[in-house]
């Protein structure tokens, strides 16, 4: 506690002086309190609890932090920290959002999400927003971190694109395009192209929605070509001609600079080169479904033929096997073949008995036909006629 | 004022008994204090009494928030933040390519804008909500503790099962594309990520929890000789006269004609096609303003720019039942706003402006405020 009185001045300017010289010894002879030059700027890296302190403050200024109330807002006036990215350190961007506290003797700040590679961050501590009372003389000091990118290694790939067989029908309705690990969403158009055989680009095939459709890891991503882009039965198109046309060769490419969700491109981009057939509009029926049934006591795979690809993934989502108790059946599904076979396996072994294959018809095929319904965006059919869901089932003998 | 062949933009208008509607409703109902667990936001709509609805695709749900933001204003100060996106970037610590702006909607009682962020383009994106008050101030809404109740949706429901939808052991999973408050429901557009399938579902709003889950009612954009599967971009509560309806703009559409009839569970929503747009048009936004008396449509789409839409005569306009052929035009004349350019989000700002957020240099986004046209 700093308490000199000096007696040698004389009442006209003593209070004044009383004033100078308290500083003066403040800033001289501080008693249990540290120089004001070792007011620091700490910084703690790890990602687990990242934060940054202002250390070295005097007892005053600490006592005195520990008793307001302040909210975020004035905080920030005495410690902001701020993200930036090349050009934007210059540009007038916000102070980070976080929760400021006073913690073993430091001011600390954390900031609500965690420090990002490739940025710089500074960190500025502002004296000047205490009160006159305390240790001002720090003045401004300005820290700044950077964590480094990291270091260049892409790994990810596209792993698989269904449909995978290299003859697909002009109206075609969906790919699959599957990584190898998760993704990056966001502006993902501008890495898949779909090019003709001269290599010129096919203008807009795709619907390209807002809301992109991924799996929940975003390591598949569903792309529908925009339906207004396939032809439909005799009627003719406007405007932009058909994505897809019968007898013509085409190209569907990711290219590598798509990034991974570890901000890395992909190794390699991937291409698919496929020729079109004519169009499918023949509903899926079961009655072409071939079954082979495996036999009773093993754990064969039991497998069904299809006269033409399906849908991958609705493939293996809607077909299920019961047994002749009516209980499913638990296994494992695979296809084959180009999606022309699929096949199961099961965990226990087969019993003998009628067993049944359950299909839900809003199956399809690659042309979107449903079991029993042509794929139409817009039906001109009567409404009576409704397409309801159903399960359709196939009994199979197992011996 | 150009006319054109459209064929995305249908016109649904559903006539519902106009009870008069006692003002006891508690729209606060079954919310309770506390931090909801967002995994997503993606689209967002304004409710009654500065509730706003957020659509949360990865949790299946839409979540309430009350806002407390009921202070009303007017306040027509311009609005301009340029380079929001880095601006929000700062904010929350990483760069400006690390955010996704997902919507942008304005608080009609109290002119703040409200933006749905996503802090991150992977798997593990943390969803934040930010306001942009009159001032152009930007701020993090806290989510910590906040009133909100949660509606989640049953499994997606298949064709022919209407009502409240069981728990399926094998769901399809199911992309929420637009949402809108109209009356006493939340309307919900979606589209999932393996069947060619669309829907538009509603749930009441106080939210009900029902056996199975939130109460549901399925509608199906179909009667007469046609039915649509295509997608719902965007939608917008609308009113023809002083009957309330719903404007939603399609994917992919030809001219028809929908007749008209009520909003119950498996009601067929008849629909009068406006305008039919080519194929390069995406529509992105909408809105519904008035301007001398008339109503009008305004549509961000990404090929096309900014479109103004006539609303006149909808009721009366002619219905259109086969494709245009060689060229000709039908549908409601509209003409394009060519100095609203890049416009990535639209919403109105107040009776006389809109709010819009569209691309600067590189790649800034700017939010502004513009007159509308």
């Amino acid at each position: 506690m700093v308490g000199a009185v000096c007696l040698t001045f004389s009442e006209f300017g003593f209070r004044a002086s009383l004033l100078l010289v308290a500083s003066w010894l403040a800033s001289s002879f501080p008693a249990n309190s540290v120089e004001p030059s070792s007011v620091s700027i700490r910084w703690h890296t790890n990602s687990n609890q990242p934060a940054v302190e202002v250390v070295g403050l005097n007892e005053e200024t600490l006592r005195h932090l520990l008793n307001t109330n302040w909210q975020s807002e004035e905080w920030q006036k005495l410690l902001s920290v701020y993200a930036g990215q090349g050009d934007s350190m210059t540009m007038n961007v916000p102070a980070m959002i976080g929760s400021y506290r006073i913690q073993n003797d430091a001011i600390r700040f954390e900031p609500k999400f965690p420090w990002q590679r490739g940025l710089t961050y500074r960190a500025v501590y502002r004296a000047a927003g205490l009160s006159a009372r305390i240790d001002k003389a720090s003045g401004q000091i300005i820290s700044k971190f950077s964590l480094p990118a990291a270091p260049y290694n892409p790994t990810t790939i596209v792993s698989q694109i269904y449909p995978s067989g290299d003859v697909l029908p002009e109206n075609l309705l969906k790919f699959y395009v599957h990584f190898s690990a998760p993704m990056q969403g966001g502006h993902i158009y501008e890495h898949i192209h779909l090019r003709d055989e001269a290599g010129h680009s096919v203008e807009l095939p795709f619907l390209e929605l807002e809301e992109e459709l991924w799996n929940a890891e975003m390591t598949r991503l569903t792309l529908f070509i925009d339906p207004g882009r396939i032809k439909r039965g005799v009627k003719p198109l406007e405007e932009v001609g058909p994505a897809l046309e019968e007898g013509k060769r085409y190209t569907l490419e990711i290219d590598a600079a798509w990034l991974d969700n570890m901000g890395m491109p992909l190794r390699e981009s991937f291409r698919k080169a496929f020729r079109v057939s004519a169009q499918d509009r023949d509903p899926p029926s079961l009655q072409t479904w071939k079954i082979s049934a495996p036999k009773a006591g093993t754990r064969d795979a039991l497998t069904v033929a299809f006269p033409e690809p399906m849908d991958q993934a609705l493939a293996l989502r809607l077909i299920r096997v019961a047994s002749p108790s009516g209980r499913l059946v638990q296994g494992t599904s695979a296809l084959a073949a180009h999606e022309q076979v699929w096949s199961f396996r099961p965990q226990e072994f087969w019993t003998v008995g009628a067993h049944q294959l359950q299909v839900q018809n809003t199956i399809e095929d690659l042309a979107g036909n449903n079991i029993g319904k042509v794929f139409e965006v817009d039906l001109f059919d009567n409404v009576q006629r409704r397409f309801t869901n159903a399960v359709i089932k196939l009994s199979f003998e197992v011996r | 004022m150009k006319m054109l062949r459209f064929s995305f933009v249908l016109f649904l208008a559903i006539f519902t008994h106009s009870t008069v509607r006692a003002e006891t409703t508690d729209w606060f109902a079954g919310m309770r204090e506390g931090k909801p667990e967002l995994k997503s936001i993606s689209q967002l709509a304004f409710g009654p009494a500065g509730i706003l609805f957020v659509a949360d695709t990865k949790a299946a749900a839409i979540i309430a928030l009350d806002t407390s933001d009921t202070k009303s204003t007017s306040d027509t100060k311009p609005i301009k933040i340029e380079g929001i996106n880095q601006k929000v970037a700062g904010l929350l610590g990483t760069s400006a390519d690390q955010i996704l702006i997902n919507d942008l909607v304005v608080n009609p009682i109290s002119r703040n804008a409200y933006l749905a962020i996503s802090r991150g383009r992977g798997p593990d994106a943390v969803p934040v909500l930010a306001r942009v008050k009159a001032s152009s101030e930007l701020e993090v809404v806290s989510l910590d503790k906040i009133r909100f109740s949660r509606g989640d949706l049953p499994d997606a429901p298949v064709d022919g099962v209407v009502g409240e939808g069981n728990r399926q052991s094998n769901p399809r999973q199911e992309s929420i594309t637009d949402i809108a408050f109209l009356e006493d429901r939340v309307l919900i557009a979606g589209l999932s990520s393996e069947e060619f399938a669309s829907t538009l579902r509603a749930i009441p709003f106080p939210f009900k929890k029902v056996e199975h889950g939130t109460s549901v009612e399925i509608y199906h954009g179909a009667h007469g000789r046609f039915e649509t599967r295509a997608p719902i971009r965007t939608f917008v509560p609308f009113n023809v006269g002083n009957q309330p309806s719903l404007l939603a703009a399609y994917t992919c559409t030809p001219l028809v004609q929908f007749p008209i009839s009520e909003l119950k569970p498996g009601a067929k929503i008849k629909g009068k096609t406006i305008a039919e747009l080519g194929n390069r048009n995406r529509p992105l936004d909408m809105i519904v303003y008035q301007k001398d008396g008339k109503d009008y449509i305004l549509m961000a789409n990404s090929s096309r720019g900014i479109m103004k839409i006539d609303t006149d005569k909808i009721e009366k306009a002619e219905s259109i039942t086969e494709h245009v052929q060689g060229g000709g035009t039908r549908g409601q004349p509209y003409e394009t706003i060519a100095s609203w350019a890049g416009v990535d989000q639209l919403d109105k700002l107040d009776s006389q402006h809109a709010l819009v957020i569209r691309h600067g240099d590189g790649l800034l986004l700017n939010l502004e405020s513009l007159p509308l046209p």
